[in-house]
């Protein structure tokens, strides 16, 4: 089993209602985004995104609209809602508490 | 829209399985996806056949797409669930009470079936719909066989007129939910094979107007009961189980309890005619594993 792999499937809605929860986004512009603010450290099969895009939508944590550009070009943007805000505060606070929990004893191991 | 990317999304529409609009809404989804990463990979100077291909290659397959997304629109809630396992509780509720034998009792019953069928079919066919559709479909096809146990005469004006279209309309509701998913087309006929398993085995041609076929219907009435709560327990685990195979694994609950009942009840003693029909109502309830097998083919 690879950890990293398992660690970001487990933190998957996370990261994305992080990302949708800063501006409306599609789901190519997603991709791009966590491969840049990850430094390329987050590259997963694109199509997976979809999936997991549309259980949070199922859950209403976001919403989604067809939008048509000046170019003809149809795109799907998410929106976070106030449900989808609400589980993101608690995920990032629980996330926090860990990661802390988790260098103090790290830490204190090394010492 | 380049080959690779139309042979992709024709790929991944055949796989998923869920109600029409929402695939082509997925479909669409995915090709403004392709059409960005091709257009990408062109302007870093790569061919058109070239970025399609890669552009198909970066979303993954599309079997494992489809079926990622199918787990995620075909499982209902448990309300849903509950609400879509109701009518086979209401039926064994008048077998438990005798109400079956009250006009009134199975008039509302029948009437509050009609009107949710009615209601789910024009709101978008919700995953809870099906089991209601199939009652409310049994009142059309019951009529036709005792219209057809009619005196001589009476019975072939019933199969010229009523027969047609009682038919149509059968075929057309049948049509419509498969196109969607033949699972739910399996799921809504469930109630009218076990109500049919039942039939045989109690009786069949003239015997199904008798009084002592009645009678026998009264005697039988636990396991008949214990059919319905089957199939209720069946229909409540297909609509919350996500992957589809366990789908059709929940489907085959009510065959092995019904031909059990319907053993158990009778003490082996139904006649040939019985035993076919017992057993071609049961293996009906094959044909989703069946189709499936053949998917996978």
């Amino acid at each position: 089993m690879n950890y990293g792999r398992e660690l970001l499937k487990g933190n998957t809605d996370s990261l994305l209602l992080c990302l949708i929860s800063r501006q409306p986004t599609y789901g190519y512009q997603i991709v791009k985004e966590l491969e840049k603010r990850s430094n390329g450290y987050f590259q997963f099969k694109e199509g997976t995104l979809y999936p997991a895009l549309h259980r949070l939508e199922r859950d209403n944590l976001i919403t989604a609209k067809w939008q048509i550009l000046p170019n003809g070009q149809q795109r799907r943007y998410y929106y976070i809602t106030e449900r989808g805000q609400q589980v993101l505060a608690n995920r990032l606070a629980t996330w926090q508490d860990f990661s802390t929990a988790v260098k103090a004893v790290t830490q204190a191991e090394t010492i | 829209m380049g080959s690779n990317i139309s042979h992709y999304l024709n790929k991944f529409k055949a796989c998923l399985k869920i109600d029409q609009t929402i695939r082509d809404g997925v479909a669409e989804e995915l090709y403004a996806h392709l059409e960005d990463k091709s257009r990408e990979l062109e302007e870093n100077g790569l061919s058109k056949e070239e970025a399609s291909e890669i552009a198909v290659q970066s979303l993954g397959s599309p079997e494992l797409i489809a079926q990622q997304i199918y787990e995620t629109h075909a499982q209902g809630s448990w309300k849903e669930a509950l609400f879509s396992a109701l009518p086979h509780f209401l039926v064994a509720l008048l077998f438990t009470s005798y109400y079956w034998q009250n006009v009134v009792y199975v008039s509302i019953i029948l009437a509050l079936t009609v009107g949710i069928a009615i209601y789910g079919w024009h709101r978008g066919k919700p995953i809870w719909l099906f089991p209601w559709l199939g009652y409310y479909l049994m009142p059309v096809v019951v009529t036709g066989i005792l219209l057809l146990s009619l005196p001589q005469g009476w019975g072939w004006i019933a199969a010229l007129i009523y027969i047609p279209l009682a038919l149509f309309v059968f075929i057309h509701i049948v049509r419509q939910t498969a196109r969607r998913d033949w699972l739910y087309a399996s799921l809504m006929l469930a109630p009218m094979l076990v109500t049919f398993s039942w039939f045989s085995s109690l009786g069949t041609g003239s015997e199904l107007l008798a009084n002592d076929w009645m009678a026998s219907l009264q005697t039988n009435a636990l396991w008949i009961v214990i059919s319905f709560i089957a199939l209720a327990a069946a229909t409540i685990a297909f609509i919350r189980l996500k992957p589809r195979r366990h789908k059709i694994m929940s489907l085959l609950i009510p065959p092995l309890v019904i031909l059990f009942s319907v053993t158990m009840a009778s003490r082996g003693n139904i006649d040939y005619w019985g035993w076919l029909i017992l057993l071609f109502a049961l293996s009906a309830f094959a044909i989703p594993v069946w189709m499936q097998a053949r998917a996978y083919q």
